[in-house]
């Protein structure tokens, strides 16, 4: 069957959500200046599950379907996104832990909970040379070496999730930990952010020859590599539903703005100028959510095709994304530009989420790799 | 002879502009975002050097060039074409400015958009006593107070009033997002003697800093262009003489059908608007030139991300010229005295437009590290006010549209 419509208990889940963004967008600002959610925030979202709903069961997460997810995180974001990508818990390691027994890692996800941590990948897309990690094997043991762009979560992280290739070449997946007294054997460099997402603890890992022990290499060659395929791909989808939430906020900020707003002697909506921007606003954002859930149904059923739609509904929320908050300040003129209104912040935060979250044209690329069957992860 | 040639006067405009951009802007660009504005030092040392910012050029003898610094050495007996690139000098210089940082190049003492105006309409007398402050002692500048609360793109609802007294007029009302309305020693703000007029009730006056009852009541907070100032003015029962009503009062009184202070706003626009699009340009190609270095130096030599990068440079650098080649049109049509609105309002809207997708596009070829400490993330945020400023990117639409339909007598 072909079905647009929640389950009632998403939809209770994504009212609780929808309540809890008004709070999050009234205080989206403070939290700006601040550089990370408020207490009282990041405490609520704790209570209701929010950061625990990709988590296995096993590390007493809620385990919710990535079909709910989207709807709930996308409530959550149309109160702000900067906010939301701050909230506490494994950032997009939830994923990796997630995936973790279906690629026959039953025993990492017990001991690994709703730790703050990142998942650091230095193996997806490619990497500049200044910008990458290395595994290196010696005297039996591994060392970790490099530097890695900024990532979500890094500056809150007490464990690190990190993908890298050893010496020969093989993707690895090493789990690095935190001292018992907060001290990390990694340095975080936070570095000058000022576009947008500032409450996401957004910085670079550096590893300067880390000691690893054997054990903390939890998966290596193609058991690695198949895990991380399966955790990208609902990175990909939760990221992208984030980014519809985003992207709800502008199109009816920019609705209930130009409905009330007058020039030349009439609300500005009724010049189609403004009207079909608006409309465009919102297919784009529509076309979006559809692409996103889509990609989530399939993953949901285990279909394989879903690594693929995933990377195309990634696409897509990229670059509908910068269209819709754009035009969100667009659509308010100058006073779209000044701080007194949200939108400025809202695309902000969307230029900044579209590049944590990869090269748009990458995404494309593998797509057609796997497509085509060259090289790329295969579906 | 169609050619795209510059003068050497032109060349030499621009390698000077070019080198003060990269050697003196360049610099202090990311410092003067963080702190919200412009040194106070830079700005005295740059005002020494005699470098003011003039949109819409035109202000020999002032002690101002137009763009930044004045380069006019015109051959007396050519032709009108030849003999007048005022305005082509000053987008090309205006490009190089906001290569080096647009948030700096408008607050560059001068004039600035006040300027056109009181050229273009004031009495001689108001000519001398407003540009002849523009001295190297200290840096000044002017201001140009359009905009209010309910009067953004429909410039023609202010409802800033103008009541006739004895010996002047008092002001009352507000303007907001006015550049360097803080600091300026003078303000043009356009007020209604009768908003039953319309547009025949409009009125430009120039308010001198110090006027009782103005004010700054505030700085807004921006997304960019962090170092410029934006102002919101508040005029209180303001007293202004008629000697400062730009044009005198017979200037509105000559013309029968009435050059109303509307009309002097828009004439501002023809000739300011290509100096945006320009400057809009200059960030395109500051942002394309940073990240050409970037991937030329980080980049692997080959590859997916090699093959990304060459389709996507050559894709903004084709944007970028169009963008400067319509500006250049332009700013040729005002030089050889034929009407240019609809060019004006077409290099707009597309430099405007085009330039945050080049900026948008440098950040994807930067990846993740552009949203750390490089210019082009400022950039980012700095450009979008070029596609709102100055008049809308759907008001340039709608200007160029206009144009179009006249043929068919058609007012849309
Ligand atoms: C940083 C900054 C500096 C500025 N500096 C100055 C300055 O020095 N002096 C000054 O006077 N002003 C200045 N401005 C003001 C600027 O010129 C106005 O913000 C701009 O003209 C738009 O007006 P508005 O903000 O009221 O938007 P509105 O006019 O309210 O427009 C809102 C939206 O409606 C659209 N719209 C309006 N009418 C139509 C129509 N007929 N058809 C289709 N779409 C339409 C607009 O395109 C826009 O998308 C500045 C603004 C900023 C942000």
């Amino acid at each position: 069957m072909i079905s647009f419509r929640p389950t009632e208990e998403e939809k209770q889940f994504a009212d609780v959500a929808r309540d809890f963004a008004a709070e999050i967008r009234e205080a989206a600002r403070a939290c700006e200046e601040a550089g990370r959610p408020s207490d009282v925030l990041l405490k609520k979202a704790e209570e209701l599950g929010f950061t625990v709903m990709e988590l296995p069961e096993s590390a007493d997460g809620l385990e919710l379907p990535l079909v709910s997810q989207a709807q709930i995180l996308e409530a959550l974001c149309f109160g702000d996104l900067g906010v939301v990508q701050g909230f506490p818990g494994p950032a997009d390691a939830d994923s990796l832990l997630r995936t973790a027994a279906a690629a026959g890692l039953d025993t990492l996800t017990a001991d690994l909970g709703a730790q703050p941590s990142a998942f650091v990948d230095a193996l997806q897309g490619e990497s500049l040379p200044k910008e990458t990690l290395r595994l290196d094997t010696a005297n039996g043991g591994y060392r970790l070496s490099g530097n890695s762009r900024p990532m979500r979560g890094v500056k809150f992280a007490q464990r690190l999730f990190v993908a890298v290739a050893d010496d020969t070449g093989q993707p690895a997946v090493v789990v690095l930990d935190a001292a018992a007294d907060g001290a990390t054997p990694w340095q975080v460099t936070e570095g000058d952010v000022r576009l947008g997402l500032l409450t996401a603890g957004v910085a670079r890992v550096a590893l300067e020859d880390v000691a690893v022990p054997d054990d903390a290499v939890v998966a290596i060659g193609d058991s690695a590599s198949q895990w991380l395929t399966a955790a990208r791909a609902r990175v990909q989808v939760l990221q992208a539903a984030r980014s519809v939430g985003a992207m709800q906020a502008a199109v009816d900020y920019a609705t209930m703005y130009t409905a009330g707003r007058k020039a030349f002697g009439q609300e500005i909506a009724k010049f189609q100028g403004v009207s079909f921007t608006v409309a465009d606003m919102a297919i784009e954002t529509t076309a979006a959510r559809n692409l996103v859930l889509y990609a989530a149904a399939q993953l949901d059923a285990n279909d394989n095709a879903g690594v693929q739609s995933a990377r195309l509904a990634a696409a897509r929320a990229s670059r509908s994304l910068r269209f819709v908050t754009s035009n969100g300040v667009q659509l308010l003129g100058g006073h779209g530009f000044v701080q007194d209104y949200p939108v400025e912040k809202w695309m902000r935060d969307g230029q900044a989420q579209a590049v944590l979250y990869g090269r748009e044209s990458e995404r494309l690329i593998e797509y057609g790799e796997a497509l085509l069957g060259k090289g790329g992860a295969s579906a | 002879m169609i050619e795209f040639k510059l003068t050497p006067a032109q060349k030499q405009m621009k390698d000077l502009t070019h080198w003060f951009a990269a050697n003196e802007m360049r610099p202090i660009s990311m410092l003067s975002d963080k702190l919200g504005k412009v040194p106070d030092e830079w700005l005295d040392k740059v005002n020494k050097m005699g470098i003011t910012l003039a949109a819409g050029g035109g202000m020999g003898g002032s002690g101002s060039g137009s763009g930044s610094s004045g380069a006019k050495k015109d051959d007396a007996d050519v032709d009108p074409e030849v003999k007048r690139q005022t305005n082509r000098t000053t987008v090309i210089a205006a490009e190089e400015v906001g290569w080096g940082d647009p948030a700096i190049a408008l607050t560059l003492p001068g004039p600035g958009l006040g300027g056109p105006p009181v050229q273009g309409s004031g009495t001689p007398e108001q000519k001398q006593r407003f540009l002849s402050i523009f001295t190297k002692d200290k840096p000044r500048w002017g201001a140009y107070a359009l905009t209010e609360p309910e009067a953004g793109s429909d410039v023609s609802n202010i409802r800033t009033t103008a009541q006739k007294v004895d010996g002047g007029y008092v002001i009352n009302g507000q303007k907001i997002f006015i550049t360097n309305g803080g600091r300026a020693s003078w303000v043009v703000v356009f007020a209604t003697v009768d908003r039953s007029a319309g547009r025949a009730g409009h009125r430009a006056f120039v308010v001198e800093q110090g006027t009782p009852g103005f004010r700054c009541s505030r700085l807004a907070h921006k997304m960019g262009m962090r170092a410029s100032e934006t102002a919101e003015l508040v005029f209180e029962d303001c007293f202004v003489p008629d000697e400062n009503l730009l044009g005198g009062e017979e200037y509105y009184a000559k013309r029968a059908e009435g050059k109303s202070g509307f009309q002097v706003a828009m004439a501002t626009f023809d000739n300011t608007r290509p100096v945006v699009a320009a400057m809009a340009t200059g960030i395109a190609q500051a942002a394309y030139d940073y990240t050409l270095d970037f991937v030329r130096k980080e980049y692997p030599k080959s590859g997916r991300l090699y093959q990304l990068a060459c389709e996507k440079l050559a894709d903004m650098e084709q944007t970028i010229q169009a963008g400067r080649l319509l500006t250049w049109e332009a700013a040729w049509k005002a030089d050889i005295g034929q009407p240019n609105s609809k060019e004006a309002a077409m290099c707009k809207a597309y430099a405007g437009k085009n330039a945050l997708e080049v900026c948008e596009t440098c950040l994807e070829l930067l990846g993740p590290a552009g949203i750390d400490g490089h210019i082009v993330e400022k950039l980012y945020r700095d450009v979008k006010v070029y596609d709102i400023f100055e008049g809308t990117n759907q008001v340039q639409h709608l200007i160029v549209a206009r144009r179009l339909y006249d043929a068919f007598e058609l007012r849309i």
